[in-house]
């Protein structure tokens, strides 16, 4: 499903070269659920984007999917990321539109037929527990419930892989716990999840496979 | 995902709200400009090639040939470079036409003591003879006829008359050429406004994996709605300025230049300027996503 092999990344800030990643190697099967954990600027981010092609690493190899990224041509880039769902800490909602739109919009942009979308929409949001609140505005919703929503969008595909790049990194424990409980739902599904949070507690409440990122590096593999 | 796209594109243009609508009316007058210089030039085209059908060469002769000569003057005049037709015209029927002319004056012609109107030959010219530069040529070789007395008639006016064609064609594309840039530039701007406003779903498309005519065409399509109803506005004027102005200016100038109606477009002239204001639209929008996507 995953496999880095040897992968940096390095940021050229002006004369000044940053490292991102160093000298990453690591394999994540078919359904599995992995949490990326590590202080702020360990290089969670940097490696989730590689993993859905928004940057190219410096060396190495990365497959997703079976797509190797590094050859990979512009045009593939569409295809690879249709598989794949993105949640971001700030949710990324469109301000102008409603949840259910907001849910649906993806379907739409994807060509999905119309007669579709709407049950597909709903399924997301409920799953997510949020199908009461479709009609509402993303300035209306809870820090919590806009998570959600941005989860629902991301899971509406039904994509066999979700990233999710710190979701609960604005939520107090009681929300953390929800998106949490929603994420393992979603897992339970079959859907390979990659999860990076930098809240240790909640890393380690989770009990799945977590690597550990230092300046970097993986320096833990356990669970 | 046609209806998708479209939708995109009138939430688009909704954004864009004041800045699109000036991008609007500018293309509504450079059309319009556009338009009506193109109007008039074309009923101005027409005259010139009514006139041009007009000219005439008169050869006035010498002497009356006797009816066999007549036959072969004819020919060896058909014959030549730039001419398309000839006619003989005798002493008797000249006077004949004088008399018409005269109408109840007519009686002043019996009091002459003879004919003094010459034998004439009436040369029409064919296209390529009716500029200057070939009636002069066709003059020349008129004059040089053993049979010829003095040779009348040239293009000049006409001439005259297609280049004020001409120039109107020409400040017409130059004045709508100038607000088309600016109606482009508009555009340009309320496309940039709105690729400020619709970055969050750019973003979002790009995620999840849309194509890039997907993400792309939404802003090329409100370019163009914005082109195309300038052009429709534009379009309109015209209508209702030709319908009014037309009446009143068609006596006039079927006395001046001879053309009893003032055409609005053909089919083909009203596509036409259709699209060009999508294609102006259009243009803008492009180039604000160029300027903006390397």
């Amino acid at each position: 499903m995953i496999e880095l092999h040897r992968v940096s990344k390095v940021y050229s800030v002006g004369p000044v070269k940053v490292p991102a990643l160093r000298d990453v190697s690591f394999r994540i099967g078919k359904g599995e659920f992995v949490v990326l954990t590590g202080a702020s600027g360990a290089g969670k981010t940097t490696l989730l984007r590689l993993l859905y092609r928004d940057d190219l690493p410096s060396e190495g190899d990365v497959e997703v999917l079976g797509y190797g990224l590094v050859a990979m041509r512009r045009s593939e880039v569409a295809p690879l990321r249709r598989s794949i769902g993105v949640v971001f800490q700030d949710a990324k909602l469109l301000p102008v539109r409603t949840v259910y739109e907001n849910v649906a919009f993806v379907l739409r942009v994807l060509g999905t037929p119309r007669r579709d979308i709407t049950a597909r929409a709903f399924d997301a949001l409920r799953m997510v527990g949020l199908s009461a609140r479709a009609q509402a505005y993303p300035a209306q919703l809870s820090q919590g419930e806009a998570q959600r929503a941005a989860l629902a969008r991301a899971i509406v595909r039904r994509p066999p892989l979700l990233l999710a790049d710190e979701p609960t990194g604005n939520l107090d424990e009681a929300m953390a716990a929800e998106i949490v409980d929603v994420l393992k739902d979603i897992g339970a599904g079959g859907t390979t999840i990659v999860l990076a949070t930098h809240q240790a507690r909640l890393a380690a409440g989770l009990r799945r496979r977590t690597l550990t990122l230092e300046g970097g590096r993986v320096v833990k593999d356990e669970g | 995902m046609l209806g998708f796209l479209v939708g995109e594109a009138l939430r688009d243009l909704r954004r864009a709200g004041r800045v699109a609508v000036s991008a609007v009316v500018l293309i509504t007058l450079s059309l319009a400009a556009l338009g009506g210089f193109w109007l008039v030039s074309s009923n101005l085209d027409r005259a010139v090639a009514k006139w041009r059908d007009r000219v005439r060469i008169v050869v006035y002769l010498k002497r009356e040939p006797s009816a066999g000569d007549v036959a072969a003057l004819l020919e060896r005049v058909r014959v030549m470079p730039g001419v398309a037709g000839v006619v003989f015209i005798g002493k008797a029927d000249a006077l004949r036409a004088l008399k018409q002319v005269l109408g109840k004056d007519a009686g002043v012609v019996d009091q002459l003591p003879a004919n003094p109107l010459p034998a004439s030959l009436e040369v029409t010219p064919s296209a390529v003879a009716a500029t200057p530069e070939g009636a002069r040529e066709l003059l020349a070789r008129l004059a040089a006829l053993p049979e010829a007395d003095e040779v009348a008639g040239s293009a000049d006016w006409v001439e005259r008359l297609a280049h004020w064609q001409r120039l109107l064609g020409t400040i017409g594309f130059g004045v709508g050429a100038v607000l088309a840039v600016a109606a482009i530039l508009t555009v340009t701007t309320a496309t940039t406004l709105i690729l400020h406003a619709r970055r969050h779903e750019t973003e979002i498309m790009r995620l999840v994996g849309a194509s890039e005519l997907t993400i792309r065409l939404p802003v090329l399509l409100q370019g163009m709605m914005q082109g195309l109803a300038g052009a429709v506005l534009a379009l309109a004027a015209l209508v209702v300025t030709h319908s009014v102005v037309a009446p009143r200016l068609e006596p006039l100038v079927n006395l001046t230049l001879g053309i009893s109606q003032l055409v609005f477009f053909t089919p083909v002239g009203v596509a036409a300027l259709l699209g060009a204001g999508a294609l102006l639209g259009g243009l803008g929008g492009w180039l604000a996503r160029a300027s903006r996507e390397p």
